[in-house]
């Protein structure tokens, strides 16, 4: 018995050392090596991409970031023209995304996760959200026109109409991160909750969902930046039209951001290239801003094991 | 399979099935379970023992497709019966899991959940004696009364596992149903947990599955044998451990199998 041990000990440290042994090792330290050097040309590739979106951007549009350029509106002249009223109506757009899409999608989520039996509707439901989250986002634009301007008669060009189309953009991947976010709450909580007599929907607001907040949060703040950068659903519903005045209030016609910066990159006057520049340097800050708040968000909710 | 005690009968199962679809997980249980001492359900794996537990205070409710059949009394009154509210009974019939899971909250507040959802501490200083009673009776007060406001999760294994055990007394349960408690810690911590189960018992009727036989000797006083979803046999500790009736039985503790 203990003879065949150590000639099988023998044995393995003798296959350790031939040629081909060592050929195999190299071969897998190489494979190593080569893979690292890929991934961090990957890294290098995008992040050259934004540089060079940023230095571009910087060069054409930062001469022409002054106050009058941040507080005024569109103008036919591209000396008075300004961001402003973009802005603003980007603002309240994204106001009425967040205030519909938030709740639904959370509450959506939560549903399917925790309440929903386990029936074949359901799993409709679910691929319809997931298919929903896929939909290009020019159809949202015309479901846009045709319900909430042509059937419900909302103002057109307004930021209630375009936040409402975004929200409908926004909300299936609301209800997707969500889910993920709750599902990845530890099933051991729920028992314990359970365990000393807590109601489900004590259990789910009380434990599950604060738990699952960072998730969320994230979830719905990459959303919101992405509907921040929408513009073709907002072609369809009117908010390219040429709008000199800030809105007063989400009913007013209004511009977005992107919209802004699409229209100006369309005009013949030189002095719109430099103020389409500057337009995407305060959009990069706004989309900036969004992604630093998720990520302090995720960080100030997060809980710790 | 009855067994002649001077105690009072807290739970009583009769002829309980338990399903997972169409796999019968259960087979025509039934027993007794008695105040005032520890009983001890011991098996192979997969012979019942946590199904069977997991239905005496209807957690087996959140699993989507099991379903409960026969009839399981709590002092008399049928726990599946349809004006029966199971959150009230979770409240009556506490349970301690496998793995410790406290909430990632502080120790204090582990403990203050359960009495606030079910109003039974009007006041700080109510709230405040329960919790210091709670963990008292847990055998955990002196190790934590400084830090009552630090992270339940950060405690050892076995401090956690006696901080859900002090989150179980702390809505005044009846009975107290464990599922492998010790199953996760060390033999130090699994000799403080043995000790409480032991002080408790007093108190609350104590069922604990538990994989380790040696345990079974040392907490219980009754033991019910579990294998393949029967109930094979039910007795005093001492007699199933010592003279076993079935063969089954003796062949388990003797180590044949299992």
């Amino acid at each position: 018995m203990s003879n065949a041990r150590l000639s099988g000990a023998a044995q393995g440290n003798a296959r350790w050392q031939t040629p081909e042994a060592a050929r195999r090792i190299a071969r897998r330290n190489a494979a190593e090596r080569r893979f690292k050097l890929i991934g961090l040309g990957a890294i290098v590739l995008s992040l050259a991409f934004l540089a060079l979106l940023l230095v571009i951007m910087l060069k054409n549009g930062l001469s022409g970031l002054d106050w009058s350029f941040l507080t005024g509106s569109d103008s036919t002249d591209p000396d008075v023209a300004g961001v402003w009223g973009a802005t603003k109506g980007s603002l309240l757009t994204m106001l009425v995304t967040l205030l519909l899409s938030f709740p639904m999608g959370v509450l959506a989520a939560i549903y399917l996760e925790e309440f929903a039996p386990k029936a074949r509707w359901i799993e409709w439901v679910e691929v319809s959200i997931n298919n929903l989250a896929a939909v290009p986002s020019i159809i949202f634009g015309l479901l846009g026109l045709a319900v909430f301007i042509n059937t419900l008669g909302m103002p057109r060009s307004s930021p209630l109409v375009g936040g409402l189309t975004l929200a409908l953009m926004t909300m299936p991947v609301i209800v997707i991160s969500g889910r993920n976010a709750i599902k990845a709450v530890p099933p051991s909580i729920r028992d314990a909750a359970l365990a000393i007599g807590a109601s489900k929907m004590q259990t789910v607001f009380h434990h599950v969902l604060p738990l699952a907040l960072p998730g969320i949060l994230t979830g719905t703040i990459i959303g919101m930046a992405r509907a921040l950068g929408e513009t073709a659903p907002l072609l369809m519903i009117g908010m390219r039209a040429f709008v000199v005045t800030p809105p007063g209030g989400i009913t007013d016609p209004s511009s977005v951001l992107p919209m802004q910066i699409f229209l100006w990159s369309d005009e013949i006057d030189s002095g719109f290239v430099q103020n389409t520049s500057a337009a995407i340097i305060v959009l990069l800050v706004f989309l900036l801003a969004m992604n630093g708040l998720a990520i302090y968000l995720r960080n100030k909710f997060e809980v710790r094991w | 399979m009855k067994v002649e005690t001077m105690q009072q009968t807290k739970l009583t199962a009769r002829n309980v099935d338990v399903y997972y679809g169409a796999k019968k997980a259960i087979n025509n249980v039934s027993i007794d379970i008695d105040n005032g001492v520890v009983t001890a359900f011991i098996g192979p794996s997969g012979c019942g023992k946590s199904t069977f537990l997991r239905s005496l205070n209807r957690m087996n409710d959140t699993i989507a497709d099991a379903r409960v059949t026969g009839e399981i009394l709590l002092d008399g009154e049928n726990i599946y019966a349809p004006d029966m509210d199971p959150v009230a009974l979770r409240a009556r019939v506490g349970m301690v899991f496998q793995k410790p899971n406290p909430f990632p909250k502080s120790i204090y507040e582990n403990i203050a959940y359960g009495p606030r959802i079910h109003g039974l501490a009007p006041s700080k200083a109510d709230m405040d004696g329960i919790i210091e009673s709670a963990l008292t009776k847990a055998g955990l007060w002196d190790e934590v009364k400084d830090r009552l406001h630090d992270a339940g999760t950060a405690l050892s294994g076995g401090q956690q596992q006696r901080l859900c055990i002090a989150r179980a007394i702390a809505v005044s349960p009846e009975v107290i149903l464990m599922d492998e408690p010790c199953s996760a810690l060390d033999p130090i911590a699994t000799a403080r947990i043995e000790e409480l189960i032991d002080e408790l018992k007093d108190t609350y009727a104590i069922v604990i599955v538990t994989h380790s036989m040696q345990q079974a000797a040392r907490v219980s006083q009754r033991t019910a044998f579990f294998h393949l979803g029967n109930l094979v046999e039910y007795g005093d500790t001492s007699q199933i451990f010592t003279t076993p009736r079935e063969e089954k039985t003796k062949d388990y503790i003797t180590g044949r199998y299992g």
